[in-house]
């Protein structure tokens, strides 16, 4: 279990939003990995990304290699064909070529990469093993790669084997030149790659170890040492990138902005004083979840084009007040009203606790949908909310925190929404037991539950509903059924739990409309 | 709403409206078969320059009106009055156009109350008649050139309610007005702007789209109109940096947002213009 990650929440919202912009494609997930390389799954739709703290330097040092890597994926979204495993030979000269290849494409549109594609080239470059560390066939690959990319190599080896490297690297830059002047594809470049693999004298199959960054306290990397590498890497490049500043590429100021931005949401989103995790509400792990299997656009649409006047703020009433309209009166100057106005706004604050007890297993897609949906709508109306949800895991009850309450829905909290699998009772009062130092201190004006079950203690339950409302909280249950009289039983069951509010509903899409109406009575 | 051809071009009278899409085509024919036009398009996309401007090649009156939540049914048929101490009646747009027999054009006519359509759907039925409760009960037949025209937005934009279908049956042709390709797009620009930075227009039309996309997805909450990229290039032509010129018309509108929204749009000006 990890402590919030709020940081990385902002980080996959703008992560998200720039490789579907980028690449123009939509879809797209991006998460977090523990993986050594960022790939790309095009079937998959999927960007992963290593987390941040693999890279080399500072903080901000960091964040721009992150960044460039998104351009990177992005752009192979948008110009591979396919992509194959860096671990064998065939696989890792192709994805080489066609790193340039997407890179030289993407330049074209994207002209303010070049400064932060440098930056991240002498990063490469400075990251790189020497060849000396590497044995066996796969030091001609990796001598491929950093002449073909860098036009140098780290380290020595014997003339005849780098006459091999600098023959092949000669023909792989013939093929990408073509490539990009004949807009030729991955399946093109993929064709070339036999004839590369002759000239260096390798079977396709030979295993290439795995290149990680250098870091260590002894591989401090001075401003010197990096200028320098900065400027053997833009030598080899010159044709490629168009002008560019060097005092930027080394301070950044592209970048900057958003740096100091991102911190500062970073620090407003900062939990301040009860840390859920101390009171045993848990925020699920990042996980390889896509979220967009419980989007449901056309529902989501269909709710804002609905609830649209609230979020306008206005909403026109006609009403017949008074006599009957008499113009000639009017005209003589009798004025009376016979139009209002009212604004209709919704300031009221609202916590949710979703059950994801076992029994709702077989409908939860249908029932996460529904339950993201209102979430969307209920971002889309500015209404201050959380959610929790509460299952069973190893045995123990649990109860996640899908959004807190100052944090903007996103995909984060969709995904996370995605990942709790349905399993176990319905123990609400235990749950309740765990949010009551939350909902004390922030003093929602509704607590939400929606439930598809009778709790497992009722007496116990309605003790905390009791307690709960005590402290001025209106308690409103939804009762979720598998039709109209079931729906009914499960919301008149509740009623005897001392809430103050029950409703039934059968159809699942109906939950958003259900909660957005107990929110416009209030 | 004005649109992209009133930013005419200065000194010259040449039109500055490209017909993209043959809709002069189509107008004409419903023209000539006295068929009412329903033009469909998000804001932006130039369906106020197409009217006037076919109206201009036609040598018509054009008498027009912009429809909200607080246009009265007052506005478009009218109302009496009180001049020294005799009632009379100052009609509305509706009924003068009418007697008239000129081009009417209903702009954003989906955000119209129910009763307001309601007296547009008695004058625009076979008949062409409206009986003015207000005058008594006088009736106006219209003359035989009477034409109208309206504009809708797509039902996502703020204030729009779906068109009642009685209404849209009134207008059986419909033309889709969206937004041009980014060729053509490039074309409308060089109609308002003389010297062009074709590589910057370009990319700004470019950047354009993407936000287009992203809106389209409601991934933003707005989306920039043809008026939009002509304003870039202006700027462009006057004298500011790409970079900047984006950020000016482009990313800051988005920053009544939130930092965040505001930051993805800029990452995007960044990453095409740099700084």
């Amino acid at each position: 279990m990890q402590s919030l990650q709020l940081r990385n929440d902002v980080l996959i919202d703008i992560a998200t939003f720039l490789v579907r912009r980028w690449s123009g494609t939509e879809n797209i997930t991006v998460e977090f990995s523990k993986i050594k390389h960022s790939e790309t799954r095009l079937k998959e739709k999927r960007v992963l990304l290593i987390p941040n703290d693999q890279y080399y330097g500072n903080d901000f040092q960091k964040y721009r290699q992150y960044r460039t890597s998104i351009w990177y994926e992005a752009m192979r979204l948008k110009h591979c064909k396919k992509i194959l495993s860096n671990d064998h030979a065939y696989g890792f000269i192709l994805n080489t070529i066609e790193t340039r290849r997407i890179e030289l494409l993407g330049i074209k549109i994207w002209k303010g990469m070049v400064e932060e594609l440098i930056f991240n080239y002498t990063n490469m470059w400075l990251s790189r093993n020497n060849l000396s560390s590497i044995f066996g066939k796969a030091r001609l690959v990796e001598a491929f790669y950093q002449y073909f990319l860098f036009g140098d190599i780290k380290g020595e080896m014997q003339p005849s084997q780098f006459n091999k490297v600098v023959k092949a690297v000669e023909l792989a830059k013939h093929v990408l030149d073509e490539a990009v002047k004949k807009d030729h594809n991955t399946m093109w470049i993929e064709s070339k790659i036999p004839e590369i693999l002759k000239i260096l004298d390798l079977d396709a199959l030979i295993s290439i170890p795995l290149s990680v960054p250098l870091k260590g306290p002894g591989l401090a990397i001075t401003p010197n040492d990096f200028t320098k590498a900065m400027k053997q890497v833009t030598k080899s490049r010159k044709d490629d990138f168009s002008k560019f500043d060097s005092k930027n590429v080394l301070e950044g100021k592209t970048v900057i902005d958003e740096f100091k931005i991102i911190k500062t949401e970073n620090k407003k989103n900062e939990k301040k004083g009860l840390n859920t995790k101390s009171i045993g509400i848990q925020i699920p792990d990042p996980s390889n979840v896509d979220e967009t299997k419980i989007y449901d656009q056309d529902l989501i649409n269909n709710l804002k084009a609905k609830f649209k006047e609230w979020k306008t703020g206005w909403k026109e009433y006609h009403f017949f007040v008074g006599d009957e309209f008499d113009d000639e009166a009017y005209l003589e100057g009798y004025e009376r009203q016979f139009i209002s106005d009212l604004k209709k706004s919704i300031k009221t604050h609202i916590v949710i606790l979703l059950d994801h007890s076992s029994s709702i297993a077989d409908q939860q897609i249908d029932y996460k949908k529904a339950t993201l949906a209102l979430c969307e709508v209920l971002a889309f109306l500015k209404i201050k909310f959380s959610v929790y949800a509460f299952n069973t895991t190893k045995r123990q009850v649990m109860c996640w925190l899908i959004k807190p309450e100052d944090l903007k829905w996103n995909n984060s909290c969709a995904k996370r929404l995605a990942q709790i699998p349905a399993n176990g009772g319905t123990p609400l009062a235990e749950v309740y037991d765990k949010m009551y130092p939350i909902l004390h201190s922030s003093k929602p004006d509704i607590f939400l539950t929606l439930t598809d079950g009778e709790p497992s203690d009722p007496f116990a339950a309605r003790s905390m509903v009791k307690s709960i409302k005590s402290t001025g909280i209106k308690m409103v249950a939804i009762g979720v059924g598998r039709d109209t009289p079931n729906a009914t039983i499960i919301a008149t069951n509740l009623k005897y739990l001392g809430f103050e509010r029950t409703l039934g509903v059968s159809r699942l899409k109906d939950i958003p409309k259900k909660v957005l109406n107990v929110l416009g009575g209030n | 709403m004005s649109d992209q051809s009133e930013q005419s071009t200065e000194g010259s009278r040449q039109t500055t409206y490209l017909d993209w899409n043959n809709s002069f085509d189509v107008m004409d024919k419903a023209f000539e078969n006295r068929l009412f036009v329903l033009i469909i398009g998000p804001k932006g996309t130039g369906k106020t320059s197409l009217v006037r401007e076919y109206v201009k090649q036609k040598s018509k009156e054009l008498a027009s009106i912009n429809f909200s939540l607080r246009t009265r049914e007052s506005h478009l048929v009218g109302t009496k009055n009180l001049i020294g101490g005799n009632i009379g009646f100052d009609e509305g747009i509706l009924v003068k156009s009418m007697k008239e027999g000129n081009i009417l054009y209903l702009d954003e006519i989906n955000a119209a109350e129910a009763d307001v359509l309601l007296r547009l759907d008695e004058a625009l039925d076979d008949r062409r008649q409206i009986v003015l409760k207000e005058s008594n009960g006088q009736i106006i037949k219209a003359k035989d050139s009477w034409f109208v025209i309206a504009t809708i937005n797509p039902l996502t934009h703020v204030g729009t309610k779906e068109l009642p279908p009685q209404i849209l049956s009134r207008f059986p042709v419909r033309i889709r007005l969206d937004y041009p390709p980014e060729d053509i797009e490039y074309q409308i620009i060089k109609k308002h702007v003389k010297n062009l930075n074709e590589s910057d227009v370009l990319l700004g039309i470019k950047l354009a789209n993407t936000l287009r996309q992203a809106s389209a997805v409601e991934e933003l909450y707005y989306s920039p109109s043809i008026r939009e990229t002509i304003a870039f290039a202006k700027l462009l032509e006057s004298g500011v940096s790409a970079s900047e010129s984006a950020k000016i018309v482009f990313g800051n509108v988005y920053s009544q947002w939130g930092n965040v929204e505001f930051q993805k749009v800029n990452d995007i000006i960044v990453s095409m213009f740099g700084i």
